[in-house]
């Protein structure tokens, strides 16, 4: 099982990052293990669940099925590099004013992806927020919720 | 003397946070030093006797550290176990019984190792005549997985399960009461419809992730667990380890719905962990927790008499639950199945059998109201085919036999402590508040919950006026942790932000039975509320010889003890009664059945009632449904922390949507083929409906905390029924199995047509 080892720099939560990684380390992989960043978190691990979604430039990217060397030079994003308990994202603080999170697993991803759709769309509508947020699952909230916090966001 | 402080409100926050800002710590997410990995060889055939399982090859890789198999479990002190059957072996030792069941672990220094060492490994089966269906488990010349039924009473739940010997029948439960036969020649109508349930999967979106670590004699355990005294307790008699030396840590977990309740993969990670002298972690993919436990299927059959105006005068039930390889609590569910099937109706005679059969497929298990959305499934759809049939208004029927509030169901347990005619009536407005009229389709429920009060708790009120609850409650997303700070912080007067809920730990924490069945806000909450009033007990006795007073002068105010208006921080207290600036105080509290002032003694503690009413809409081409308004109604009594509860009630209609319209776990030939998330479909956040709303009725009545009952199951109870009620309502179609497919729905349109034609 040898396999090539590669250089890769990126951003990470707004910090330059070199590492050496292996040409079939997973994304997800790189983040949780090497950088220690345990809020991405792995479901399916076949990009159908969007727990692990991150922050790939604007974009909303499932870590499990992206390779670590196809992240070189780009600017990642993780929940950890959102906000902390004192500087809390607007997403992270609509999610907490509407309860839209139970276990919380679902949760980083979710708020990713809704980050990723306020970029490209500050304004979304209740069918825009359906379709973008289509790839990330919740077992838990019944997503009302969820749908009520990013649509308070949608009005400012 | 200092200001008092104002009390916040806001705590739900408190919990959430960490949640939010990715630093909440998930049983997935612990790393021990040293610790190894493990990848599960699992079974690719249904039923099979193993004639050669030779991993020389795989353990010669280098970087595996061991390999576990059937082979090492002659030095187990018990090798079999189960929660009311010893039935499942910790690793399959000869004989595998499903497609998913772990044959070998491989521990290797990392995952990636481990994973190839297991392409490594041979294997030869002889393989068995299987059964995939419970009817196909019940017929004479079935092939028996079991060949001795080793029942075990009151283990961790109270009762014993009635096997058949000689049979796949591993529990039969009835329930009799009147004379149904001759009800039934009293009749002016009888019906008999059978309905059908298909096991479906949890899908909790953590997988299941344990780590065990031995240190001398010492077991530490971390696991997803939400019983994690019951994972305690299974893991001493497999291994001959005293309880005390066995420490379970469960972090936050990443959804349970029951899927993480009894015990799972524990008892196999430590035997893992045991053989390779250092501490193992094994963390399942998704697809992997879809093999390991699902929802029991179920095949129901009614006949229900009634005179000509419509009074039900008998219900006579068979109730046929698949419970695949292992029982785990599956005879807890039928019995459920057999009491939820009668429904909040005033029934005289009832004739009701709940078979569980072993089958070869993935186990069975608790999941969210156990047996309750199967057997609701049934009665609530044949009452409105009943109602069809004899002309008479769906709601109509309901109501001339609904008991009223303290009605009994059974005069085995509590009256009924809700009002559900009053709850349809919520329901009904709430549907036309969102607009287009009512609904075409209802559904009702009440079940009940099986608790064992038995739970403890210890507040300790900390010199600085901060505060530490202890509890084995686990957080699965329920919110415990909020609830349990507001009645500490009621109780003692304090600003609940000044309140930790420490993570369960069973080597610091009081046993609790266990979090499920909906029971934490009552037997945690009234624990914690007791353990509360322990410590302002103490802490005024303290007070009084401070201050000189009698204690009943006296009072908590946040951050202390006030007498009149004079005030002493707990930390003032401590220093004059203790002599340092130290120490602290203790409450601690312990709920059993016989607690004073509760009426234990009865079952159910509670109902857990539910209405669910809506409209779909469905495109006539291709069969596709959609729900376009649905209003749930609970009666949780009291809602400690509202916009949770509200959330749970949404979560549960939405995980009921999902067994109604896409969910089945599919087997062809003994192989289950859509036990991956790619192949399962689980609601997505366009399915749900796009106007909703939950209704929470609040009258204080409930045994716990101000006057809460438990709750976060019910939700899910009616959504199936009330969907294919208004189905029938609105295109003439009834369907009697779910899930309510495209295909099901496009071709009873079809036939309806051919029908009329
Ligand atoms: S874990 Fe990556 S999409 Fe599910
Ligand atoms: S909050 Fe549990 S999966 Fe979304």
């Amino acid at each position: 099982m040898t396999s090539s080892t590669h250089n890769i720099s990126m951003t990470l939560n707004g910090e330059k990052t070199n590492a050496l990684v292996e040409a079939h380390t997973l994304l997800i992989d790189f983040l949780r293990d090497a950088q220690n960043l345990r809020g991405v978190k792995r479901s399916c691990d076949m990009q159908i669940c969007g727990a692990c979604t991150v922050l790939v430039g604007d974009h909303p990217v499932s870590s499990c099925t992206m390779l670590a060397v196809d992240a070189d030079g780009a600017d990642v994003v993780t929940i950890e590099g959102l906000g902390d308990r004192d500087n809390l994202d607007p997403v992270q603080e609509a999610f907490l004013e509407f309860g839209a999170l139970q276990c919380g697993f679902c949760t980083p991803g979710m708020i990713l992806a809704t980050k990723a759709l306020l970029f490209s769309n500050p304004t979304p509508s209740r069918a825009e927020i359906e379709h973008h947020l289509s790839g990330n699952i919740c077992r838990c909230t019944g997503y009302q919720k969820i749908i009520e916090a990013v649509e308070s966001l949608a009005q400012t | 003397m200092r200001k008092e402080s104002p009390p916040d409100n806001n705590t739900a926050r408190a919990d959430l946070i960490d949640k939010v800002t990715g630093g909440a710590v998930y049983a997935s997410d612990i790393r021990v030093p040293r610790m190894a990995h493990g990848r599960i060889l699992r079974s690719a055939v249904p039923h099979a006797r193993i004639t050669r399982l030779d991993v020389t090859e795989a353990s010669a890789l280098d970087g595996v550290v061991t390999i576990l198999t059937g082979e090492d479990m002659a030095t187990l002190a018990q090798i079999h176990w189960g929660l009311f059957l010893n039935d499942r072996p910790v690793i399959a030792i000869d004989k595998v019984r499903y497609v998913g069941e772990p044959v070998a672990l491989v521990v290797a220094e990392t995952l990636e190792i481990a994973e190839a060492a297991l392409d490594l490994i041979d294997i030869d089966y002889e393989h068995l005549p299987f059964v995939d269906t419970a009817a196909a488990a019940i017929a004479p010349d079935a092939p028996v997985l079991h060949d001795v039924h080793d029942a075990i009473a009151d283990f961790y739940f109270t009762g014993q399960a009635k096997p058949v010997a000689g049979t796949n029948i591993f529990q039969k439960f009835g329930v009799s009461t009147g004379d149904a036969t001759a009800a039934e020649c009293d009749a002016a109508h009888i019906f008999e419809h059978t309905y059908t349930f298909p096991g479906v999967s949890h899908f909790a979106l953590e997988p299941h992730s344990v780590v065990a670590a031995f240190e001398g004699d010492d077991l530490t355990v971390w696991s997803g667990a939400q019983s994690p005294t019951a994972v305690q307790k299974v893991l001493s008699r497999v291994f001959g380890i005293a309880v005390a030396n066995i420490r379970i840590i469960v972090p936050f977990v990443g959804g349970g719905f029951g899927g993480k309740a009894s015990v799972k993969i524990e008892p196999l990670v430590v035997a893992a962990a045991r053989k390779a002298g250092r501490p193992v972690r094994v963390t399942l993919t998704l697809a992997e927790s879809m093999l390991t436990c699902r929802r029991l299927g179920a095949t129901m059959t009614l006949h229900t008499s009634l005179d000509k105006t419509g009074k039900i005068l008998s219900k006579r039930a068979t109730i046929l639950l698949d419970g695949g390889a292992y029982a785990d609590t599956g005879p807890a569910v039928a019995a459920k199945a057999a009491h939820r099937i009668i429904g909040p109706y005033d029934i005289a005679n009832l004739e009701i059998e709940a078979k569980a059969v072993y089958t070869n497929t993935v186990p069975g298990a608790a999941f969210r109201s156990i047996g309750g959305p199967q057997a609701v499934w049934a009665t609530e759809s044949q009452m409105d085919e009943i109602a069809d049939a004899m002309g008479i208004d769906p709601v109509e029927l309901r109501r001339r036999n609904l008991l009223p509030r303290g009605g009994e169901i059974l005069d085995t347990l509590r009256p009924l402590d809700a009002d559900i005619g009053d709850m349809i009536g919520r329901a009904d407005q709430a549907i036309m508040n969102l607009g287009d009229g009512a609904a075409a389709g209802i559904a009702v429920a009440a079940t009940d919950p099986g608790i064992l009060p038995l739970g403890g708790a210890l507040v300790r009120v900390l010199v600085d006026g901060s505060i530490i609850v202890m509890s084995n409650s686990v957080d699965i997303g329920q919110g415990v942790r909020t609830v349990l700070r507001e009645v500490v912080a009621k109780m003692l007067n304090q600003n609940p932000n000044s309140i930790q809920i420490a993570n369960p730990d069973t080597s610091t924490t009081p046993f609790d039975w266990g979090t499920g069945a909906s029971r934490s806000t009552v037997i945690m909450g009234l624990a914690v509320e007791d353990a509360a009033r322990d410590a302002s007990d103490q802490i005024l006795a303290l007070a009084s010889s401070v201050f000189d007073g009698a204690p009943n002068d006296l009072r908590l105010v946040p951050g202390g003890v006030a007498h009149g208006d004079e005030f002493l921080p707990f930390q003032d207290v401590y220093h004059r009664a203790f002599g340092v600036d130290s120490g602290e105080v203790v409450g601690r509290a312990m709920v059993t059945p016989t607690r004073d002032g509760s009426d234990f003694k009865k079952s159910p503690l509670f109902w857990e009632t539910a209405v669910g009413a809506c409209d779909v809409d469905v495109d006539q081409e291709i069969g596709t449904l959609s729900v376009t308004r649905y209003v749930g109604v609970a009666d949780v009594g009291h809602a400690i922390n509202p916009s949770g509860a509200e959330g749970q009630e949404e979560g549960a209609a939405v995980q009921g949507l999902g067994h109604a319209l896409f969910e089945r776990l599919d087997y062809v030939d003994g192989q289950p083929v859509n036990a991956t998330p790619i192949a399962y479909r689980v609601p997505a956040i366009g399915d749900i409906a796009k106007r909703a709303h939950t209704v929470l009725i609040e009258n204080g009545d409930g045994p716990g905390p101000m006057g809460a009952k438990g709750m976060g199951e019910g939700g899910i109870l009616p959504v199936a029924p009330a969907i294919a009620n208004a189905l029938a309502r609105r295109y003439g179609i009834r369907i009697r199995d779910l899930p309510l497919t495209p295909e099901r729905i496009w071709r009873a349109l079809r036939k309806r047509g051919d029908d009329a034609t």
